[in-house]
């Protein structure tokens, strides 16, 4: 035991090390920034605050992340819904899931330019239907690109939650003379109305703190991200102005993740999962796979102008097919060495990021160590998931300007590593929490050191939650956008900070590509690692046929 | 009385349930019992109304209910997991039929349902904080309350353990004998289908492989699965038992 707990200290005090000096220091600085200057002053608070149009700016950000978060969960509920309540063919049902996580393969910035593409004056769809839908400079604009952002995270939380939902409850629901309403309310909506909230909630904060999407489709809404940005980057900065927006930007943050601890002691837990049992209704079948269908079909249409703009000529004038955009793109120097700089980053971070998430999950969920290191690593995924990507990316470039660090790939790394880290290591946790607690005894009866029983028992039998957590920091990594504007040097130029530099010069074909490169990299990325997930569970479960003989 | 007629069902080209015909009397305890993936969960959710037989009929009390849709057929189970309503404390999940039929049963009545199943210190409680032996009678209260022409139970034992299915035994054989309701009882487990019914439906993939009273399957097996797998998991238990309870000196004379 006492072997065990020496290796666990020491990962322990590595990770503990880590997050103290990139989390809790910057943000620390960050703060004594907003109201310190030679002296304490609430000068900064009160200019910012007092600046005419700060209160429109606010209001309009709230206005614009609540209308899409709404939106978002109503079309994954619809999703979701037509996925599990339905006997649509199971092709049918893929289709969907591909549709309302596609998303998630992008950057946000590259949303906003589909949307101007889509529906701006010359746009595909404007030009498909005759007439522009709606001036998407603006609130509209914001709020589709919100809405398409935040889809999959609300849908991969409803999916899930509705998988365990009891279904026999509405068989006895009915049993016991409910109507459809009464029916649908006590089985389906009451059960799932916590993560209905939280999904809410989360879609809110994700929207609140973008700054991809306002970067590009903004116009003359502002919202608190391209104020925040202006701050910084505009042509005045003002660190101390800047640290006070990130600290406003903050508190809806810090408000939603509290709720959504409040939330979750709420919600009703169900063990297994659980199938519907349905009977043949040609009319509800057809009613949520034509509702799911117009949903997917909006969701991919939004996308493929991506595909359309850069294999023609030049959009909209001249439509006729050309591969020259893609060609001359793999012609620059320069947009191939982004494009190197992206994968590099973003494989290191998952490395580096998937064995910080197990040393970390490993210590709350399979040590014996005392309860307050295990709050203090549950306290950092807290503080990791409240903290959005544009404070921790300015606070670092408050802590780390003019150090060594400024500018490297290796900063960048550790910021995604902590931007990102919460959702992987709850991920991992549960997932080791679920095996058997004996595994370490055994292995110390049969003789093992804990450290050899972790790598031959334990993490064979974690492979596909590694290699899940290993492609969700991926896959981030190549779409993040928001903590790394500020931090990005011109020699560690990513695919997504340089597609913010190519919107300044308008070359919008470029743009596309790279959005396609992200895109391609990151789908190959996902089937890569699901494949790899599949065979390592396969594999745990074959028996070679002559085992059964000997 | 329930009558099943030459009930068929496939699923996919796959025959699931094959020509299956019996009846049950009123007040009556059958129970189906067979292996996993005998198809009795099948006959179960084709008697309640949640699957559609292929071929056959279902009859109650002479009346054709085949394709009479599952909440007007006035059947009601009590499903294995329960599938009470976590957001409801006991008391409202027992009455919570009473709301769309507030005259089906009486406070009175209600009250002595309580009062049968020993509820009465749960009736404010969380569905959490229930021990499984008291969600299945909260479950079983919960049915009866509608007061049901058939009751189905699946697998209403299994979840529990030594004492409590002993219990639980003795309250489904009162409540169907009090209120003469036919009670079909679907497990996998001979031990609690012999002791607990009247008569007992074996099923051997989808076909019937007897249906008699218990005294008869024990001592007049139809056929090899019934002797086989019925029978013999049955005396291994009774020489188990008979080993505990034997003296040193019976143990000694035996060997």
């Amino acid at each position: 035991m006492k072997q065990k707990n020496r290796e666990l200290k020491g990962i322990f005090f590595f990770i503990a090390a880590l997050f103290a000096v990139f989390l809790l220091f910057p943000l620390i600085r960050l703060f004594i920034k907003s109201f310190w200057e030679g002296g304490l002053t609430g000068e900064f608070y009160s200019t910012v605050l007092g600046r005419e149009g700060f209160g429109t700016v606010i209001l309009n950000s709230f206005a614009v992340s609540g209308a899409s978060a709404c939106a978002a969960v109503v079309i994954a509920f619809v999703m979701a819904y037509a996925i599990h309540y339905t006997d649509l063919p199971s092709a049918v049902k893929k289709i969907f899931r591909a549709a309302a996580t596609l998303p998630m393969f992008l950057p946000t910035i590259t949303y906003g330019f589909a949307i101007i593409y889509s529906f701006g004056k010359q746009g595909l769809i404007t030009r498909l239907l005759g007439f522009q839908i709606f001036d998407i400079y603006g609130f509209w604009g914001l709020m589709i690109g919100y809405m398409i952002y935040t889809v999959p995270v609300a849908f991969l939380l409803i999916d899930n939650t509705m998988g365990y939902i009891d279904k026999k409850m509405s068989v006895v629901s009915g049993l016991m003379g409910d109507g459809i309403l009464s029916n649908f309310w006590i089985s389906v909506f009451r059960p799932l109305l916590g993560t209905l909230a939280g999904a809410f909630i989360q879609a809110f904060a994700l929207s609140f703190t973008d700054f991809g999407i306002p970067a590009s489709v903004g116009g003359r809404y502002d919202v608190i991200a391209t104020v925040l940005y202006n701050q910084m980057l505009g042509s005045i900065p003002d660190f101390n102005k800047g640290a006070v927006v990130a600290v406003i930007m903050l508190i809806p943050s810090v408000v939603s993740i509290c709720i959504l601890q409040l939330i979750e002691k709420y919600n009703i837990r169900y063990s297994s999962i659980s199938r519907a049992e349905l009977r043949a209704n040609a009319l509800r079948d057809g009613v949520w796979g034509v509702s799911g269908s117009v949903l997917s079909i909006v969701i991919v249409s939004i996308f493929a102008v991506i595909f359309v703009v850069p294999l023609v000529q030049e959009w909209p004038y001249n439509v006729s097919f050309t591969a020259e955009h893609v060609i001359s793109v793999f012609r620059d120097n320069e947009l191939v060495t982004v494009y190197r700089n992206s994968v590099f980053m973003a494989l290191i971070t998952a490395v580096a990021g998937t064995v910080i998430v197990y040393g970390a999950a490993l210590i709350t969920a399979r040590s014996t160590l005392p309860g307050p290191f295990k709050k203090i690593i549950e306290f950092i995924s807290l503080i990791t998931n409240t903290i959005p990507g544009m404070v921790l990316g300015l606070a670092f470039l408050f802590v780390f300007s003019g150090t060594p660090l400024q500018n490297t790939f290796l900063l960048m790394i550790i910021c995604n590593i902590i931007h990102y880290f919460s959702t992987p290591y709850l991920m991992m946790k549960n997932s080791l929490s679920k095996m058997n607690a004996g595994w370490e005894t055994t292995g110390k009866l049969m003789g093992d050191s804990w450290l050899k029983t972790v790598l031959r028992v334990v993490t064979p039998n974690a492979s596909s939650s590694l290699m899940e957590v290993f492609s969700y920091y991926f896959i981030n990594s190549m779409i993040t956008i928001s903590a790394l504007i500020f931090i990005a040097g011109a020699r560690t130029m990513v695919l997504t900070t340089k597609i913010k530099q190519l919107q300044y010069v308008n070359q919008y074909n470029e743009v596309f590509v790279l959005s396609l490169l992200i895109l391609f990299t990151n789908l190959a990325a996902k089937l890569i690692f699901m494949w790899l997930a599949k065979r390592s569970a396969a594999g745990k479960n074959r028996v070679k046929p002559d085992d059964k003989n000997k | 009385m329930l009558e099943l007629k030459n009930i068929s069902k496939s699923f996919d080209g796959t025959p699931v349930l094959k020509n299956i015909s019996i009846s049950a009397d009123d007040g009556e305890i059958v129970s189906i019992l067979g292996p996993s993936g005998c198809g009795k969960t099948t006959l179960l959710n084709i008697i309640l109304g949640i699957l559609d037989t292929d071929e056959g009929q279902i009859l109650y009390n002479g009346e054709d209910m085949t394709g009479v849709p599952m909440e007007k057929r006035g059947f009601n189970i009590v499903f294995q997991d329960y599938a009470l309503f976590p957001n409801l404390n006991v008391y409202r999940n027992i009455t919570y039929g009473l709301r769309n039929k507030p005259d089906v049963s009486s406070p009175q009545e209600v009250q002595e349902l309580i009062r049968l199943l020993g509820l009465q210190e749960h009736l404010e409680k969380r569905i959490d904080q229930l021990s499984g032996g008291q969600k299945q009678r909260v479950a079983l209260a919960r049915t009866l309350v509608m007061k049901p022409r058939i009751l189905l139970l699946d697998e209403p034992l299994s979840a529990l353990d030594g004492v409590i299915k002993e219990s639980i035994k003795e309250k489904i054989r009162t409540i169907s004998r009090e209120y003469q309701l036919t009670t079909i009882i679907v497990t996998h487990d001979p031990e609690e289908a012999l002791t607990l019914s009247d008569r007992v439906l074996i099923i051997d993939s989808g076909t019937i492989s007897q249906y008699a009273e218990p005294d008869e399957i024990i001592h007049r097996p139809d056929n090899e699965f019934v002797k086989k797998f019925i029978l013999n998991q049955l005396e291994i238990k009774r020489s188990n038992i008979y080993a505990l309870f034997d003296t040193p000196a019976q143990k000694a004379a035996s060997m």
